[in-house]
């Protein structure tokens, strides 16, 4: 059984190796793709029942048979399976959503392979229970998403990814330098092992600095305040596709990497590494949204909004009750899909009006109606309206945040609450509302359906995640008690 | 589920239908098939009232997300059963008059009823929810229904600022809200309203009765638009007619007051509650009235005049608060009572004319008062419901809202016989207020009457040739109007049927350990009863006041209201620096420079990382295991630091390259010094490559100009390379330090013992990259295949941005 823990990293692998030899046949690589897509999807919920069903609802797989702590150990719990849904679902409905809109020269400059790549490192750096191995991963997810996002090379694409890629580059290296004074200090790389020793140790000095330079990395990769600069810009370069994925996906592999080192191996001096979080969250939350609201373009203030909604993961983390944990994580959840499904309408519309521009825009609503509702439900999700997902999330993180006596940051959540409608109502209002620009007669109906199609799932599953908030929010609490319990993961790998 | 659950769902899956009807028989107008409903659930919810006169409580229990304390609960009791049939009883009425006034062939009617159901279902949800959290589920889908209704005619400007007002303003009250409800649950650990109230004394004994109490009451204001939140209100007339009739008078902004009214089990008896509820009620009153008069649109008469009556409402809830510290006492409770009742009888009267309203616009194609005017004689019918509607509100008998508004003095000098809250001295305000706004609001209810019907006909200014409304357009507010005159004449019909257990809903009998309140309304008290004299001089004076209006009405351009409401230039100012402000903050941070996103990032880092050091003391050198450092390493490391400071200073491409592999190469000596061969070897090699790469790229490259800064970019840039440089080299000392005193083997010895008998090699580093670790070394290769790959495709691959989306 445990074997198939590969099948996440190992199917994207292949598939996109095989895809390279495919490039010029695009249609082929399509079905490929396109098959594959559903297959992992597949593949990760039947992991993720695997998981659940299992006696101490982990699964692990020690790698070439290397016993832990030595070998590089693969191990599913129930957060790190339900990333790999979330990356699967959104996964294949960004490449459904490109199969509609990109150019075939991309298609045969192996966008395809580059994608499954990226899904590669996502998974792997979900799955992976070793500290040295989840750099590798970041590695692979990272030089993917530099080729993916530069893909098509216009002039602004090189330009805002060349600081994308120093960034990342600046923060990988921190990680590797981070990476050896963990090294030196437990002797260990392997996760559960260092939750064991720096236990041990009480966190205590040096350690807390390690603790620091971690946040520094993952908080770069996550786009937390202040480190968030390489984000808005890069994401609006590369085609809606794959700002979507990136836009969803992405950062939260930022996110989990600070839950999980923060959940299994920093958690001893939770008053002042989480407390620091906390206040990060706040700061993130707040001038990403200063930034939406500035904005009158439909991908720019987006891109601005990932950054505002990371602060509310980090503020789970930071108020550190199990509540607030399965907030984070229902958030998670909620932001991935929402965000996705807001990038692929802002795609959508561009393929409509050829603008992203919101003051070039009017009426919508009255020439693509569907269009205009399902971008309205998943807005009003994104602000946090009952009774969508971001609604249910949202409450659960102030609820604990009142629980917990943090009451500033439940004033920053609300206030940043207000403005992200703020600027949801501002999209709506300039793209849907007004006059419309588009004539009676040059409405395709049928390009509109096909756009609309992959992302209906999406809308779908926020509506979903809200009024099935409960069996949801039972699993989201689940994954906040096996992870704020370390010594369940613990035992599991070293099996002790 | 039960079938009251049904009730609440039914209207939005009957939302969901309409696109449908709209489509498919779009022969007949939408609203006949809407109007079945509410008229359904009105006559269901009739059935109810002798249950809850005889002072029961129907609740209904269903899990909707109990791990999160949310619970689709149902409780019906008087105020909600109250509530419940203004809710579908007015709403019956208005769709009727909207299927007259929307035409169907012109307007998208499958939006209109798909949004006005949503709300009656959410309105309808937010009354009979025993839970507070559904209950603010319910709240927030009415601000959505409702500024999606405002926002209807969705190409007019005015239209979409008034849906954005109003979403806004509302929204964050409710956020507000939400936080407030937090923190009952965390006082009391639940949201179930009845639990809550049965715990108010543990409540009122916590430190967060008063953010409780502020949080909730901002939902409770913004929604039933109290000053200084009421400007949402005048610009929500925007929305067609039937829904200013049925949101914005009758109902949505009626949840305030609900709220309130639910919620004073748990905060009456403060004098916090009493002074907020009270205060802002009469300042809203007085400030709805008084800017009322200066109103030339008919709906912005009937906005400020809502405004004024809901804060009516709310003052008299808080002077009944005053009840739970005087032990319910008749004199107390009678407020409450007149609360209740004033409620029903605002809805009854400024529905009519709201409805009246939209017929002299439909006639006319104008509510301005300066076009209107002698409409009486061509239009007797909505004359006759306007002046049954106006008079009721001015308070003249027989109407229904002279018994309330007698009331309403009543028990504002009453308010006067409070001996503590500070009243003793500020208590003579209560009824000076309300004689003073009684006084308006008699002469803007003759505005609305005479300026319309009476005065000089002008045909030229109006766009039709106007005429009497169809008959279904009459009808509701005919029904409305005969409802003011039969209360009028039998207000004891309501009394202990409606408003007797809505009363005991507010006063609930665990509390206070009353079982009934004996309601009886009178319109003759005898003549030693001062309202009667307050009310014979507020129409005198009134009078006066509008026959004398021309005269003083300057008062309003010297107090600077005339052009629009002073709160409005609060709230547009706001919004504007709001937008403006983040820009600047935004265009600050996200200069497009990498060298200011570095000195942003390195800075938080340096500092963060130094303080944690500090504060954890962890700084720490430990020489003991250190190998002895013989001469010449010391001389290589004073090479390789001397070349790599010469770089910044070299102004020459080629110097700078070969500088920067000059390090590389004596880096490369090192690995070799500590017996690293393979390393080594990898290291030349790379260096090898780059530095040929480099030179390739040379033709490419631009002159290298010699760098024209300021001295502070350069010690910026000084200090950051300084800090980050003595953080890494600080750090790993002090790790190493930390690890030589660590109670445990690393990892690596396992690795050297079992490298050979394991691994079947003898170079452990080999055996660790291909066998121990192989997958590291898989996904490098991997890295390096992608990276190869992106090469290609950035080389030959040029798009220019615009084949794709």
């Amino acid at each position: 059984m445990s074997n198939f823990l590969t099948l996440p990293i190992l199917l994207p692998m292949f598939i996109g190796t095989i895809l390279i030899f495919l490039a010029k046949k695009h249609r082929i690589q399509r079905v490929i793709a396109g098959i594959s897509s559903i297959a992992l999807l597949i593949v990760a919920i039947y992991l993720a029942y695997a998981v659940y069903q299992s006696p101490d609802q982990i699964i692990t797989l020690e790698v070439g048979d290397w016993s832990a702590p030595f070998g590089i150990v693969l191990v599913a719990d129930m957060f790190a399976t339900m990333m790999v849904i979330l990356s699967s679902i959104v996964g294949a409905v960004c490449l459904f959503f490109a199969f509609k809109t990109i150019h075939s020269d991309r298609e045969k400059f192996y966008f395809y392979p580059f994608y499954f790549y990226l899904l590669t490192g996502v998974n792997g750096a979900f799955l992976t229970g070793d500290i040295f191995n989840l750099f590798v991963f970041f590695e692979v997810m990272l030089i993917s998403s530099y080729v993916l996002i530069v893909h098509g090379g216009t002039g602004y694409q090189l330009r805002e990814s060349f600081k994308y890629v120093v960034m990342n580059m600046v923060a990988s290296a921190f990680f590797l330098v981070a990476l050896a004074y963990l090294y030196a200090t437990t002797g260990t790389l392997n996760m559960a092992h260092l939750g064991e020793r720096v236990a041990e140790l009480g966190q205590e000095g040096i350690l807390n600095g390690v603790a620091i330079i971690f946040l520094f990395v993952f908080g770069a990769k996550g786009a937390l305040f202040p480190l968030y600069f390489w984000l808005p810009k890069s994401y609006y370069g590369p085609p809606a596709a794959i700002s979507a994925l990136f836009g969803g996906l992405l950062t939260k592999v930022g996110i989990y990497a600070i839950i999980r080192t923060f959940t299994l191996i920093f958690v001893h001096n939770p008053s002042f590494t989480h407390t620091i979080i906390l206040y990060l969250a706040a700061g993130t939350m707040f001038f990403g949204v200063l930034g939406a609201v500035s904005q009158f373009d439909f991908k720019r203030i987006l891109s601005f909004h990932i950054i505002s909604q990371v602060g509310y993961m980090a503020m789970g983390l930071g108020v550190f009750s199990p509540l607030a944990i399965a907030g984070a994580i229902y958030y998670i959840a909620h932001h991935i899909i929402v965000k996705s499904a807001l990038f692929l309408f802002a795609g959508a519309t561009e393929k409509i009006t050829g603008t992203t521009d919101l003051k070039k825009m009017g009426g919508l609503l009255k020439t693509h109606p569907w269009l205009g509702w399902l971008f309205f439900i998943s807005a009003m999700s994104l602000a946090g309206i009952p009774p969508l997902s971001g609604f249910f999330s949202k409450f659960a993180l102030i609820l604990s945040a009142v629980q917990e006596q943090e009451y500033f940051i439940v004033a920053v959540a609300l206030i940043v609450g207000v403005l992200t409608l703020f600027s949801m109502m501002k999209i709506f209002m300039y793209a849907f509302w007004r006059e419309p620009t588009i004539k009676e007669e040059d409405i395709n109906k049928k390009e509109m359906f096909g756009l609309l199609r992959p992302i209906i799932p999406l809308v779908v599953l926020t509506i979903g995640l809200g009024f099935l908030a409960e069996p949801i929010f039972t699993y989201s609490l689940g994954v906040a008690d096996q992870i704020l319990d370390p010594t369940n993961y613990i035992q599991a790998v070293l099996g002790k | 589920m039960s079938l009251l659950h049904i009730a609440i769902i039914a209207p939005f899956l009957f939302a969901l239908t309409v696109p449908f009807f709209y489509k498919k028989i779009s022969s007949i107008h939408t609203g006949w098939f809407v109007l079945v409903l509410p008229a359904v659930l009105f006559v269901y919810l009739l059935t109810f009232i002798p249950t809850m006169a005889s002072g029961e409580v129907i609740t209904h229990m269903l899990n909707w997300v109990p791990s999160l304390g949310i619970n689709f609960n149902i409780h019906l009791d008087g105020l909600a059963l109250l509530f419940a049939l203004l809710i579908t009883g007015i709403g019956t009425l208005v769709v009727l008059y909207s299927i007259f006034y929307l035409d169907k062939n012109k307007e998208s009617l499958h939006n209109f009823y798909f949004y006005l159901l949503m709300f009656m279902g959410a309105m309808l949800g937010v009354v009979l929810s025993g839970n507070l959290m559904v209950l603010y589920v319910f709240w927030e889908l009415t601000s959505l229904s409702s500024a999606l209704l405002i926002g209807y005619w969705y190409n007019r400007e005015k239209s979409r600022y008034g849906a954005q007002k109003s979403m806004l303003i509302t929204v964050s009250g409710g956020f507000a809200m939400l936080a407030g409800f937090s923190l009952l649950y965390v006082m009391t650990g639940t949201f179930t309203i009845t639990e809550i109230i049965a715990q108010a004394d543990v409540i009122a004994q916590s430190s967060l009765f008063i953010p409780a109490m502020l949080l909730v009451l901002a939902g409770a204001f913004t929604k039933s638009a109290q000053f200084p939140f009421h400007i949402w209100l005048p610009d929500a007339m925007e929305a067609p007619t039937p829904v200013s009739a049925y949101l914005h008078s009758a109902t949505m902004v009626k949840a305030g007051i609900y709220l309130v009214a639910r919620l004073s089990p748990v905060f009456s008896g403060s004098s916090e509650w009493f002074w907020l509820v009270s205060g802002f009620g009469l300042f809203t009153l007085l400030w709805g009235s008084f800017n009322a008069v200066r109103q030339t649109d008919l709906k912005s008469i009937l906005a400020y005049s809502t405004i004024s009556q809901l804060g009516m409402i709310m003052s008299m809830l808080g002077v009944g608060s005053a009840a739970a510290f005087y032990g319910y006492k008749a004199g107390f409770t009678a407020a409450t009572i007149a609360a209740i009742f004033h409620l029903i009888n605002h809805s009854t009267f400024k529905g009519s004319l709201f409805m009246v309203a939209g017929i002299v616009d439909h006639e006319t194609g104008t509510r301005d008062i300066r076009k209107l005017g002698g409409l009486m004689t061509i239009m007797p019918i909505t004359f006759t419901i306007s002046v049954i509607g106006a008079f009721s509100m001015a308070g003249i008998y027989p109407f229904n809202g002279f018994l309330s508004k007698e009331l309403f003095l009543e028990s504002m000098l009453h308010a006067t016989d409070i001996t503590s809250f500070n009243m003793q001295s500020l208590g003579i305000l209560f009824p000076v207020v309300a004689w003073v706004a009684s006084v308006f609001t008699f002469v803007y209810s003759m505005i609305l009457v005479f300026k319309t019907f009476r005065g000089k006909y002008q045909p030229e200014k109006l766009e039709k040739k106007p005429h009497e409304a169809p008959i279904g357009m009459l009808i509701p507010p005919i029904v409305l109007a005969s409802l003011v005159v039969f209360f009028g004449f039998f207000p004891n019909v309501l009394s202990n049927t409606i408003i007797e257990p809505a009363v005991k809903a507010i006063y609930p009998a665990s509390l206070t350990g009353i079982e009934s309140f004996d309601i009886h309304f009178s319109a003759w008290h005898g003549f030693n009863y001062p309202p009667l004299y307050m009310t014979l001089t507020i129409i005198a004076v009134g009078i006066l006041m509008y026959l004398t209006l021309a005269k003083w009405q300057k008062i309003y351009a010297f107090l600077r209201l005339h052009k629009k409401d002073p709160i409005n230039y609060i709230y547009d100012g706001f919004l504007d620096k709001l937008v403006s402000g983040s820009a600047k903050v935004t265009n600050l941070q996200m200069t497009g420079l990498l060298r200011d996103y570095f000195v942003y990032m390195n800075v938080f880092l340096i500092a963060l990382a130094f303080y944690t050091l500090y504060h954890f003391n962890a700084f720490a050198i430990d020489t003991t295991n250190v190998a002895p450092i013989p001469i010449y390493v010391w001389i290589l490391v004073g090479i390789v630091a001397a070349a790599a400071l010469a770089v910044p200073f070299i102004n020459n491409r080629v110097a700078a390259i070969i500088s920067v592999g000059f390090v590389g190469f004596l880096v490369a000596l090192f690995f070799v010094m500590f017996r690293a061969p393979d390393l080594a070897l990898t290291q030349l090699l790379v260096e090898t490559v780059t530095t040929a790469l480099f030179l390739l790229c040379f033709y490419h490259l631009p002159e290298l100009r010699k760098e024209k800064s300021k001295p502070t970019f350069k010690w910026v840039n000084l200090f950051i390379s300084l800090g980050v440089g003595s953080l890494v080299t600080t750090m790993a000392l002090s790790a190493m330090a930390f690890g030589n005193k660590k109670p445990f083997e690393s990892i690596s010895n396992y690795f050297i013992e079992n490298s050979h008998d394991l691994g079947g090699g003898d170079n452990v580093v080999n055996v660790i990259l291909v066998d121990f670790r192989g997958m590291d070394t898989m996904l490098e290769i991997l890295v390096l295949g992608i990276a190869a790959l992106g090469v290609v495709t950035l080389i030959k691959l040029r798009m220019n941005g615009k084949e794709d989306v």
